[in-house]
């Protein structure tokens, strides 16, 4: 005769077939990924993209900030392989430091709006009801209007205020850090761009709560005294890393176009400090007579977006293959 | 005028997939003869579905037939182009679904999908098919048709749509229907209406049908003839009274022992199953892929597969089964 | 049906509300003093707080008042059509909105036919070769357009198109959605949502393409070509227009970056005029017209859903 708890224990290991399958799922999906030549390609240039984020400033022959009024505007030369700005630096070292602007920036938004989104749409999925209601109501109004839009509103109207409480606290302290207005900028444009991004995150994450929650094995988990930690780390978050993954990679390619087109626009990060976005900005205003100004930042740009979609696709179809049933 | 309407000779169909081939039928043979009735059973996966697909090259991209023949009124089936099959489905042959919710489209309504296909084969206009539509649906015991073809599937119960489903295949009156496990989704209740409408239908219309299904006893009432697959062949094929009375194959009696009906005759107690679970089609068909969980199993089982062969010539109706072993004696057949 | 679009209008308008409320707030709080900015390029140390002129200023325009009088005063004003006046050169907000968004509406409408007439039917052509090279072409060109930004393809379009082989003339300010000025913008505008419009069709009609009645149709023996235009797109329609209300939302907004590369005088270029002045009078009547814009597409979209899916209408009869 079958007791509860018997039954409990072949729901329970169902479960446990559950995750263990998933482990075996992951091989499956890595190895589909690496079958996907583009999305290979792509990953190799992200991993370019790392390294001269990390390592690029040092690696640069000249001083990104150095200006020589005497040299401007120079086409490419064997001196200065894609020319001078306007002021006379050095555009190779400009966009090499670009990247590390564009990398730090992308991957802190990712960062904090993933985690506020995680813990956003776990809340919702997890309690339910008004606590939903509300969550859901709230994320979806900020997804249905424009980032951009939204984006410079935010920008626009928490500068003021913030350079305000700059001043103050280095007048109170006098840290040198407090000086920096390029780390208001990155500070202004990383919460900007994450005030918009975190919603995603949270829709995927209370779809996986949910459907979670409603799963015979997590029931029998609870019954048999699992604590919810465990459940959490065994059942929600293997389903629903790959979906997050996605939009990770997703996340990064829009966050480096958001930070540049804020930059462009002036409301991101400002020169001198390069800014693929903002170099594409002054390189807009001569493009006819000095284009090399213009075609050198928003090729790499171009190139870095492009590998980003690339790479959240194959990762897509790595990790959620679809059978066409005919 | 009972003339053999369909004969399949030796059909073979494959799938492709990650794991390799998937041998899903492996050598079937049968017929079917004008008016009658045959009910093909057995357990998921055994092949019953896929054999009737194939006839109309309604199978996935994965899967092909890799030899074989279906003459279908004269002509072979499976060498026609897609045009000629084109106008065989429909047209000459009627197919009936399982989910009568999923396969009817949900943006159209069910006149327009019932009538259709009388657009197309016999060049109606819309009202002539509108028309048509509304007598098919008083002709499946649909009331109020006249309403009714303006509206969409979902506002159907389960047992309508599946007369709407009926009433579908039977537009161009088709002289085959094959229906693929018609009452699998369905309350018990409404099961025996469906059969008996199929029943009042055939016996009007006259046409031909192969009744799919994993439910012996719900075919009993219904089919001339009975044919029984296991894993992608036929294991055994008769008339439905001998199929009851006096299985051959030990798979059906397997089938026949786990009936609860069946067993209240015998005044059997206890509820058999049949142990173990089906074989994976991935491997070579070249045993018996019942020996593993046969009781009568001998060392050939295991050595050779073995062909459909007739165990007694009825007047109508050979009884065949596929099995080198004479259950009732024990002994070796052939 | 009027019941219909009310009630959808009612779910629609607080949102608007707090999220107007919200800007205005930001705005509010956030940014500078808007005397100062008015008279910024005057002697400012005529207008600073404590100087009577300055409170007497104050008091005439209202900005002593708490905030949700102030709120709800201007959303008052706004629903009669006026937004208050510029801070950068005092003409009515109302009227500068008023001259720059039939450019900008229209872009936008040019763009989404572009998009509907070429994407959809690229997208329906992809599914159905899946896996083939039409499919992989489409796939891979769909992909690599959308990641290239939009003030990266302006000029580089430009500079192969007026500059490397002289085709065009330079496109700058707008005459007009059907001139040779206009090609070079909308062509930029429309790439980038037209690929997520690729995918987007082809993902839904590979779906369709997967369910059991497209199967049935096939089993009743319908030519494909039916099977496919009458039996496969119709189903497919819903998300797809879901996916051009996206991309219509999107244009309107997104029309920033276009107008300032090409020089159009649209709401964007507005926009960043409001930012180069601190302008925020400006800034705040033209995101309440991109609000107000991006919530009535929403909301012709929510009322085409009943039209395409039948599922969605209320129970004529409801029976069983």
């Amino acid at each position: 005769m079958p007791t509860s708890s018997t039954v409990d224990l072949k729901l329970a290991s169902e479960g446990a077939a559950k995750h263990e399958k998933a482990i075996g799922i992951w091989r499956d999906s890595f190895n589909r990924l690496l079958k996907n030549k583009m999305a290979v390609v792509s990953m190799v240039v992200v991993l370019i993209l790392f390294f001269f984020a990390i390592f690029g400033p040092y690696l640069t022959p000249y001083d990104f900030l150095k200006q020589d009024l005497s040299i401007r505007s120079l086409p490419p030369s064997v001196e200065h392989w894609l020319g001078t700005d306007y002021l006379g630096r050095d555009v190779l070292s400009r966009v090499i430091y670009g990247a590390r602007t564009a990398t730090l920036v992308s991957l802190l938004v990712v960062v904090l709006s993933s985690l506020i989104g995680v813990i956003v749409g776990s809340i919702s999925g997890y309690f339910g009801g008004k606590v939903d209601f509300f969550l859901m109501w709230f994320t979806d109004l900020n997804m249905a209007f424009p980032n951009l839009v939204l984006g410079v509103v935010l920008s626009v109207s928490l500068r003021p205020p913030l350079s305000r409480w700059m001043e103050q606290m280095y007048l109170s302290s006098l840290n040198p850090v407090f000086r920096q207005s390029s780390l208001l900028d990155l500070a202004l444009v990383v919460a900007v761009i994450v005030l918009v991004a975190w919603c995603p995150y949270a829709r995927l994450l209370r779809s996986q709560v949910m459907a979670v929650r409603n799963y015979n094995y997590v029931l029998a988990a609870r019954a048999l005294g699992l604590p919810t930690f465990t459940i959490v780390t065994k059942y929600i978050i293997p389903n629903a890393i790959g979906p997050v993954i996605v939009q990770m990679s997703a996340g990064m390619g829009s966050a480096m176009l958001t930070e540049s087109a804020l930059s462009f626009l002036g409301i991101g990060i400002n020169p001198p400090i390069p800014s693929w976005g903002n170099m594409i900005n002054e390189g807009l205003r001569q493009w006819t007579s000095a284009p090399h100004l213009l075609a050198a930042p928003a090729l790499v740009l171009g190139l870095m977006t492009v590998a980003f979609s690339f790479l959240g696709d194959g990762l897509n179809d790595a990790l959620n293959p679809r059978q066409w049933k005919g | 005028m009972n003339g053999v309407l369909l004969e399949v000779k030796d059909l073979k169909t494959r799938f492709r997939s990650r794991g390799g081939l998937v041998y899903a039928v492996n050598g079937v043979s049968f017929h079917v003869k004008r008016g009658e009735t045959l009910g093909v059973v057995g357990e998921s996966g055994c092949g019953k579905s896929v054999t009737m697909l194939s006839l109309l090259r309604l199978l996935p991209p994965a899967a092909r037939v890799e030899s074989g023949s279906a003459l279908f009124e004269g002509q072979d089936l499976l060498k026609m182009n897609y045009r000629q099959i084109q106008k065989v489905r429909g047209g000459k042959i009627g197919l009936i679904f399982q989910d009568p919710m999923t396969s009817f489209n949900p943006v159209l309504t069910i006149g327009d999908q019932v009538g259709e296909a009388l657009i197309y084969h016999r060049h109606a206009s819309k009202e002539v098919a509108l028309k048509r539509a509304i007598e098919l649906l008083q002709l499946v015991g649909i009331p109020d048709p006249e309403q009714r073809i303006k509206d969409f599937p979902h506002q159907f119960s389960g047992g309508m749509r599946q007369r709407a489903m009926i009433a579908m295949a039977l537009a161009c009156e088709p002289d085959l229907i094959i229906a693929d496990e018609p009452t699998t989704a369905l309350d018990v209740t409404i099961q025996a209406q469906i059969v008996e409408l199929v029943k009042g239908l055939r016996d009007r219309l006259g046409v031909a049908i192969i009744w799919i299904t994993h439910d012996l006893s719900l075919v009993a009432g219904l089919a001339d003839r009975i044919m029984v697959m296991y894993a992608g062949m036929i294991v055994e094929e008769a008339k439905t009274e001998e199929i009851f009375d006096d299985p051959r194959h030990p798979y059906t009696l397997g089938l026949l022992s786990a009936l609860p009906a069946f067993q209240a005759e015998k005044k059997v107690r206890r509820l058999a199953s049949i142990p173990g679970s089906p074989p994976d089609l991935r491997a070579q068909p070249i045993s018996c892929p019942f020996y593993l969980r046969c009781s009568y199993s001998i060392d050939r089982c295991c050595l050779e597969m073995p062909a459909l062969q007739t165990v007694r010539n009825g007047k109508e109706n050979d009884h065949r089964i596929a099995c080198f072993v004479n259950i009732h004696e024990r002994s070796t057949v052939a | 049906m009027f019941r219909f679009i009310l009630f959808r209008l009612l779910r629609w308008l607080p949102g608007v509300i707090v999220l107007l409320l919200i800007i205005y707030a930001l705005m509010f709080y956030g940014g500078g003093d808007p005397i100062q900015i008015m008279f910024s390029r005057e002697a400012t140390d005529l207008f600073q707080p404590g100087n009577p002129r300055y409170e007497a200023l104050k008091e005439k325009l209202g900005l002593n008042r708490p905030f949700l009088v102030q709120f709800g005063d201007y959303v008052w004003k706004a629903f009669q059509g006026d937004l208050g006046l510029s801070l950068s050169d005092g003409r009515p907000v109302s009227a500068s909105i008023g001259a720059a968004l039939p450019i900008t509406v229209s872009i936008a409408l040019a763009a989404t036919a572009i998009i509907a007439i070429v994407g959809i039917p690229l997208g329906v052509i992809a599914a159905l070769n899946q896996n083939h090279w039409p499919d992989n072409l489409i796939l891979s060109s769909a992909l690599f357009f959308w990641g290239i930004p939009t003030f990266v393809m302006a000029p580089l379009l430009m500079v192969l198109l007026c500059l490397q082989f002289p085709i065009l003339p330079v496109p700058h300010g707008w005459s007009g959605v059907f001139t040779l000025n206009a090609i070079i913008p909308l062509s930029v505008a429309a790439i980038r949502p037209m690929a997520l419009v690729i995918r987007q069709a082809r993902s839904a009609v590979l779906d369709v393409l997967s369910e059991d009645y497209i199967r049935t149709a096939r089993a009743k023996g319908l030519p494909e070509w039916v099977t496919i235009t009458k039996h496969a797109l119709r189903p497919v329609l819903t998300p797809v227009v879901t996916q051009m209300g996206v991309v219509m939302t999107n244009l309107l907004a997104g029309s920033l970056l276009l107008e300032i590369v090409f020089g159009i005088p649209g709401i964007g270029r507005l926009i960043r005029d409001g930012i180069l002045n601190s302008d925020y009078s400006l800034l705040l009547g033209c995101t309440l017209v991109v609000l107000a814009l991006v919530t009535l597409t929403n909301l012709l979209v929510d009322i085409t859903y009943p039209i395409l899916d039948p599922r969605l209408r209320q129970a004529q009869r409801g029976e069983e």
